[in-house]
């Protein structure tokens, strides 16, 4: 084995090591996901909202520099901390008779963590329309960003499963690169005549069936967490999960034949064409129609996450390791493909 | 054998016409199609004759649709099977030969998708009112399109097959057709409940887009088969 494939090959596994350890390792930001009670009547009242991600507080006690605030139209709310824990904050308030909007977005400024933000967090029934009565009013203290250090950033539904950006996406991207290979074997080919491609054609697209596969598992893990449903009617979904099929074809119709040079002139031809439906259902008819899937305005990958500086520290590696891992499995069954051949051809 | 765009297409005419020809001569292939087509929708009658809701209807009109396109197209290389074969393969530019069939797939499709329609329309009637008849049929025909040119595309790989051809061409092109279905039941249903051109109205595009792009790229890679 030369110094450049112990390189890359063991380069891949301690990138993917790397990815898994950081991956899971690093803290998420914090984020508020959830307030009781949900429905509010003007009067006294005490409000409970929890968060995840990084802790605001070592542990339950002072509520000193915290401060919850409610957000009314433009105007703002004030509220008085009875407790503060590592996910949770309990206020008093009392609800104004008459406010804006009955839409209370609610902030939360911590020192340690800087501001939390929860949109239409509570609703307030039987207030009248009008300003807030100076009584009830707050005034925004002075915004803090302190460095939350090496975290992911806090996505609202997406949470912790931010993670799976790490794998999902990384997956898809190696399936599309070694389908890729698949297609230039192929096109070599139907050029050449030469088994040698074709012993590449059906490595790569078994290879790559293997990482559609697992970007369909993840994906549908994703999904259940996130939309709530295990698989949704979807441009993107459709378009992978036909493109798994119409692969998974082309491993029948191999089954299908005995004699080698008709079985490699026909899974070329029937590659090619697989390919270029693959460009079509994953990259352009996405894009023109409405999808569920991040990027429906015209990128399904991964720029609407606004990836932050240590997601693409890790991110990057991520694609790299799971490239590398990819091709070294199409290595593999590549040297099977050949060394059956040369043991049926003797 | 000569080349050049107008022999093509004059070969293409040739092949089409020759098809034409051929299943009218042996009514059989025709009439088992239309067989299968009406009493599929026989059956859809009996299932829903007290009326259906538009995405029953949908879903119906294009299994029968779907399994009528399998019937019709499966066997469109059948006869290349044998010793006509070998005579094409000295006489016919295989270019020429998709063409013929893609253009006498087409034809066949557009009858079919006026014989299934009309069938539904006769028995089931339509599902409600406010229906878009026009998109209804403009879904039906470029949907239908997109499937068989499609159909022959995998036909033409699957009838290389020595052994089960017919059963490799549903396997392989059921998966192909999804998208296609998926536009085109989506279109239909919307007309069905009157929604308007301009929303539909890019649905027609990307079938039409696609029929072109799987019609392309049958015909760049049909020689290969051709050869072998």
């Amino acid at each position: 084995m030369s110094n450049w494939n112990v390189l890359w090959k063991f380069g891949g596994i301690l990138l993917l090591a790397y990815v898994i350890v950081v991956g899971f390792g690093t803290p998420l930001q914090p984020g508020l996901v959830e307030a009781s009670p949900d429905r509010l009547v003007p009067g006294p009242v005490t409000l409970e909202l929890h968060a995840v991600g990084q802790p605001f507080a070592d542990e339950v006690g002072s509520t000193d520099g915290h401060r919850l605030i409610l957000r009314s139209g433009t105007d703002l709310i004030d509220t008085r901390l009875i407790e503060v824990a590592p996910h949770r904050v309990q206020a008093e308030v009392t609800i104004p008779e008459q406010m804006p909007s009955p839409a209370l977005d609610a902030f939360l400024f911590t020192p340690a963590t800087g501001t939390l933000f929860l949109g239409n967090a509570f609703f307030v029934e039987g207030a009248g329309s009008g300003p807030v009565a100076d009584e009830f009013k707050a005034k925004a203290p002075d915004e803090r960003s302190p460095d939350l250090g090496f975290s992911f950033p806090y996505q609202p539904n997406i949470m912790e499963s931010i993670r799976n950006l790490l794998w999902h996406v990384p997956m898809w991207f190696a399936m599309f690169f070694v389908m890729g290979i698949g297609f230039v074997a192929s096109l070599m080919q139907l050029r050449t005549d030469r088994i040698e491609w074709d012993h590449r054609g059906e490595a790569a697209v078994r290879t790559g069936l293997v990482f559609g596969l697992l970007g369909l598992a993840t994906g549908s893990l994703w999904a259940r967490w996130t939309w709530g449903a295990w698989w949704v009617s979807d441009p993107q979904l459709n378009g992978a999960l036909v493109t798994v099929l119409l692969y998974t074809g082309y491993l029948i119709l191999r089954a299908a034949m005995s004699d080698d040079e008709r079985v490699g002139r026909l899974s070329a031809v029937y590659n090619v064409f697989a390919f270029v439906m693959l460009v079509i259902l994953l990259m352009v008819l996405p894009r023109y129609t409405e999808s569920l899937h991040p990027g429906k305005d015209g990128n399904p990958g991964f720029n609407s996450y606004d990836l932050d500086n240590s997601l693409r520290a890790v991110f990057y590696p991520a694609v790299i390791g799971w490239g590398a891992l990819c091709y070294w499995m199409y290595t593999l069954r590549l040297r099977m493909n050949r060394a059956e051949h040369r043991l049926l051809t003797k | 054998m000569d080349t050049g765009f107008h022999s093509t297409v004059r070969t293409a005419r040739t092949v089409a016409a020759m098809e034409w020809t051929l299943e009218w001569r042996q009514g059989h292939q025709l009439a088992s199609v239309g067989l299968f087509a009406l009493s599929s929708v026989y059956v859809a009658f009996q299932a829903a004759s007290r009326g259906t809701a538009p995405e029953a209807w949908t879903a119906m009109l294009w299994l029968v649709y779907l399994f009528s396109g399998f019937t019709a197209v499966g066997r469109l290389f059948d006869r290349e099977r044998s010793a006509t074969r070998r005579y094409l393969q000295w006489t016919v530019e295989p270019l020429g030969l998709m063409l013929g069939k893609l253009l006498h797939a087409i034809l066949t499709t557009t009858a079919l998708s006026a014989i299934v329609l009309g069938a539904f329309v006769l028995f089931l009637g339509w599902p409600g009112e406010g229906v878009r008849t026009s998109l209804v049929v403009l879904a039906a025909w470029l949907g239908g399109v997109s499937m068989t040119t499609t159909l022959v595309f995998v036909t033409a790989v699957a009838s290389q097959v020595q052994s089960g051809g017919s059963t490799l061409a549903a396997i392989l092109g059921l998966p192909l057709l999804l998208p296609q279905l998926i536009l085109a039941t989506r279109m239909t249903t919307g007309a069905l409940q009157g929604t308007p051109w301009s929303i539909l109205g890019e649905i027609p595009l990307f079938l039409a887009a696609l029929s072109a792009g799987t019609s392309v790229m049958a015909c760049i890679l049909f020689p290969y088969i051709w050869r072998a």
